[in-house]
């Protein structure tokens, strides 16, 4: 089923890139006799379907690693690893970030709950998700690097993980709300069950009884949560990436549609890699409710 | 739970003490890059970012000084033969990175696969710009040892050239003409070559440190084996990709950067700064921004502005000064010839081609009242009252041209009644497939010269010339030009200068375009770093000599 709407996404968006105004070329200096003859090299001439064969048998031929730029003719695969390598590492750390600050303000807020505590805790989690993540990567880059100049103002390969902070920090915002948001409410309603009051009634209190009684029920909504926000932080590195000079998939992207001319190759090759990502992601995530509680298992064999 | 909890805060011990020695930024040369390096190979880089980087890492035979002038470089000396057909270059004891001697057959063998790979700027080694014998045969496939260069022994290379061109020595400074060393280049694997600095090698002022396609940071180190080594004196330097200028501008303030660009409202901004205002520094540049009219006859608003009155004109209601003076702000200034200004300057008298402004007064000018005359005169001939002209610029450039666009627009709607301008911004690569495709009417564009001659721009207009087609075609001035690149005037210096006067003068007289202004780069240079070259062509900044102190 993967495989499937993976092909069909392939297709749509070999369609897609090749509908888009644009050419892979600058042609400012070329005369029109020179594109058409770049045309007939890279194979651009030939009708939509046998072009797409022809791409599909390269994909399958030995991964996209085939594939170079249109642009330039260099093999994608390396570029695009590296990218993906620091991408992927920052991305890592936005979730982990995330998700602990997410979770010990939706403990907090679900141990104070209809306090102010709470109210503050709800605050946050609102506005995290209200406020757009750019708004937020520009106003940390400007308050931690130019105002108080604690930061590096830019990324910085040479330090990776020192100036990987704001990147992170600035795509987990989302992640911190709603991750604090699904806490906070998952946990309250396990609070409230039979089960824990019983706990209680048996003298275990404050952090011992969510750790031992509470938190195991409540995250597993959480970690269903969590799994979509990782190919949320996908698009927000899009952003992240150029705002902060990463060199990343993001970035990758946006200057293969936005840049001189179009590199179909590079396009396609990175959407490939974030729609499998996406599918992967699902996928593991329908394995994961399984082993996670054993009912959906039980209802789906009854259903 | 406690374990996690521990995790954290060894995490955040380890960021912490990461922290420490930050003040390591403050003791390199850290320059913005307004966009990315397309690319590092010189057949396929077509943008003043890629040739910028390129010439830090790689020597022609000749490189310009300060003034724009040819100076030896890879080339210790040359001769020309009487014609000025033949170019005999003697090359100096230079060294790749590698060790490897730079031989008359790397120059040979870069020039033989540019033109095989007849990329975009192959056209330069053709019959327009550089004239070499066979070019054109062998950008459209011929066999490429026909190429009018041969190696006579390691140390001498001599070039055929099909007609004299005067600002040839000039030509070989652009990155273009660069040399590649055909052992390493084989070695590497297909389509590699300047993607990593594994995979380039200089012979160059710097060699890359680090570098990846599309790299938002570049790092560079000072090549110890460079012929010219004593000249060099930073230790290496480092290149930031920044898109946004507000972005470039805090990191200035900030210090992470020490030279960067800045546009419109921020240069007004930095003139009331007085701490900005000193490291403020307006670098002239060769680009001319200018409309380009569709001429085409089946345009699709019926080849209106096929009407020389019509364009003549939008040309005359235009006022210039306003849209460099609350525009653009950034000392670019208004130009009134279709050459620009601060370029291509006469070889004996050295004064700029386009230094009298006034030369074409009669055509183009700010006139509200000439300008009304001339729309009478089209509403006349074309029996329209009213025109309705779409304006197609690109977008990704920064919001100058934005406001650029916007401004023309009010302008010429208030001072032509029943002229009327639908601005159509678009990212760059859609403008260009407009422009390919014929689909526009008026175009906001600009040109960047190649080479330190005014052909460089004359070309763009000839019946055949690439880029924005005006779809005008013209045989007086098609001879012209042909007889200044090919023809009979090529090897006569003064006879050449006053036929491109002549070529000047039939597009300003018929509108082919409006030109609007010479581009001004304003750059903020902090007061210790100094030693950086600015040019009008080719290569614009230059870093080989830069210090900081």
């Amino acid at each position: 089923m993967s495989v499937l709407t993976l092909f069909v996404i392939i297709f749509v968006l070999f369609v897609l890139i090749r509908i888009m105004p644009g050419d892979p070329f600058p042609v400012e200096r070329m005369t029109a006799e020179m594109i058409a003859q770049k045309r007939i090299e890279l194979g651009l001439d030939k009708p939509l379907l046998e072009q797409f064969i022809n791409y599909m048998s390269m994909l399958l031929s030995g991964s996209f690693g085939n594939g170079t730029s249109l642009y330039n003719g260099a093999p994608i695969k390396p570029i695009l690893l590296a990218c993906l390598e620091n991408s992927f590492k920052i991305g890592v750390l936005a979730i982990a970030f995330g998700t602990t600050v997410g979770l010990t303000i939706g403990i907090i807020a679900a141990l104070n709950r209809g306090t102010i505590i709470d109210g503050v805790c709800t605050i946050v989690s609102i506005l995290g998700v209200c406020i757009p993540s750019y708004v937020f990567m520009i106003f940390l880059q400007y308050f931690f690097a130019y105002q108080i100049p604690f930061f590096p103002y830019f990324f910085d390969p040479s330090r990776f993980l020192f100036s990987s902070i704001m990147p992170s920090m600035s795509l987990s915002l989302l992640t911190i709300s709603t991750v604090a948001r699904f806490t906070r409410n998952e946990l309250i309603e396990v609070m409230n069950s039979d089960y824990v009051k019983l706990a209680e009634s048996k003298g275990i209190y404050g952090f011992e009884l969510i750790r031992r009684h509470v938190l195991r029920n409540a995250l597993i909504p959480v970690v269903t949560v969590i799994a979509p926000l990782v190919v949320d932080l996908l698009t927000g590195a899009m952003v992240m990436e150029k705002i902060y000079g990463v060199n990343g998939v993001g970035k990758l992207m946006v200057d293969a549609i936005a840049g001189e001319g179009i590199d179909y190759n590079y396009v396609l090759a990175l959407s490939i890699v974030f729609s499998s990502l996406y599918i992967g992601i699902m996928l593991v995530l329908d394995i994961l409710y399984g082993i996670i509680d054993p009912r959906i298992r039980l209802a789906s064999k009854e259903g | 739970m406690k374990k996690i909890f521990a995790l954290m805060m060894l995490a955040l011990a380890m960021l912490t003490t990461a922290c420490g020695g930050d003040d390591s930024s403050d003791d390199q040369l850290k320059v913005m890059l307004g966009s990315n390096v397309v690319s590092l190979d010189t057949a396929q880089a077509t943008d003043l970012v890629s040739f910028e980087v390129i010439a830090d890492c790689i020597d022609g035979l000749t490189q310009l000084d300060s003034e724009g002038r040819a100076v030896p470089a890879i080339a210790e000396s040359f001769d020309v033969s009487s014609d000025g057909k033949i170019y005999t270059f003697h090359l100096r004891d230079a060294k790749w990175a590698n060790g490897d001697d730079v031989t008359a057959d790397d120059f040979v063998f870069a020039w033989r696969r540019h033109c095989q790979k007849a990329e975009e700027y192959s056209y330069m080694f053709g019959s327009t710009v550089a004239c070499i014998k066979n070019a054109d045969a062998v950008i459209k496939g011929g066999d490429p040892s026909t190429l009018g260069v041969k190696a006579t022994d390691p140390k001498t290379l001599v070039v055929e050239l099909d007609a004299p061109v005067s600002f040839f020595p000039s030509l070989m400074a652009f990155p273009t003409f660069y040399p590649i060393n055909q052992k390493f280049y084989d070695a590497l694997a297909e389509g590699t070559y300047g993607t990593s600095p594994d995979a380039y090698l200089s012979n160059g002022a710097f060699t890359l440190k680090t570098y990846m396609p599309g790299a938002a940071n570049i790092q560079l180190e000072k090549n110890p084996s460079y012929w010219d080594a004593a000249r060099v004196k930073l230790d290496g330097f480092s290149y930031q990709v920044v898109s946004s200028s507000d972005n470039a501008l805090t990191a200035f303030k900030n210090k992470t950067l020490n030279v960067v660009e800045i546009r419109g409202n921020q240069v007004e901004n930095v003139k009331n700064d007085p701490d900005l205002v000193k490291s403020l520094k307006i670098i002239p540049s060769g680009q001319l921004q200018y409309l380009s009219f569709n001429q085409d006859p089946k345009n699709h608003h019926a080849g209106a502005l096929a009407n020389a009155n019509l364009r003549l004109a939008i040309s005359n209601a235009i006022d210039r000064n306003s849209l460099v003076d609350n525009f653009i702000m950034n000392g670019s200034k208004a130009t009134y010839t279709a050459i620009p200004l601060n370029f291509a300057p006469h070889a004996e008298t050295g004064i700029y081609f386009a230094d009298n402004q006034e030369r074409y007064a009669d055509w183009i000018g700010f006139d509200v009242d000439r300008a009304k005359k001339f729309l009478d005169a089209a509403k006349s001939e074309l029996g329209k009252d009213t025109f309705e002209l779409n304006m197609i610029y690109a977008n990704d450039g920064g919001d100058t041209v934005i406001k650029v666009a916007q401004a023309i627009k009010s302008q010429v709607e208030e001072n032509l009644p029943g002229v009327e301008i639908n601005l159509q911004p678009m990212p760059k690569a859609e403008y260009l497939t407009n422009v390919t495709s014929n689909s526009y009417d008026v175009a906001l564009t600009n040109w960047s010269p190649d080479y330190n001659d005014p052909m460089t721009f004359l070309t763009l207009w000839t019946t055949d010339g690439c880029e924005i087609s005006e779809h005008w075609s013209n045989a007086a001035y098609d001879k012209l030009i042909a007889d200044c690149t090919t023809g009979e005037l090529a090897a006569d210096y003064d006879g050449r200068w006053g036929a491109m006067y002549d070529a000047e003068k039939i597009l300003l007289e018929q509108a082919v375009i409006a030109p609007l202004y010479t581009n001004a780069r304003a750059m903020l240079i902090s007061d210790n770093v100094n030693g950086i070259d600015f040019q009008a062509t080719g290569i614009e900044r230059v870093f080989k000599s830069a210090a900081l102190k």
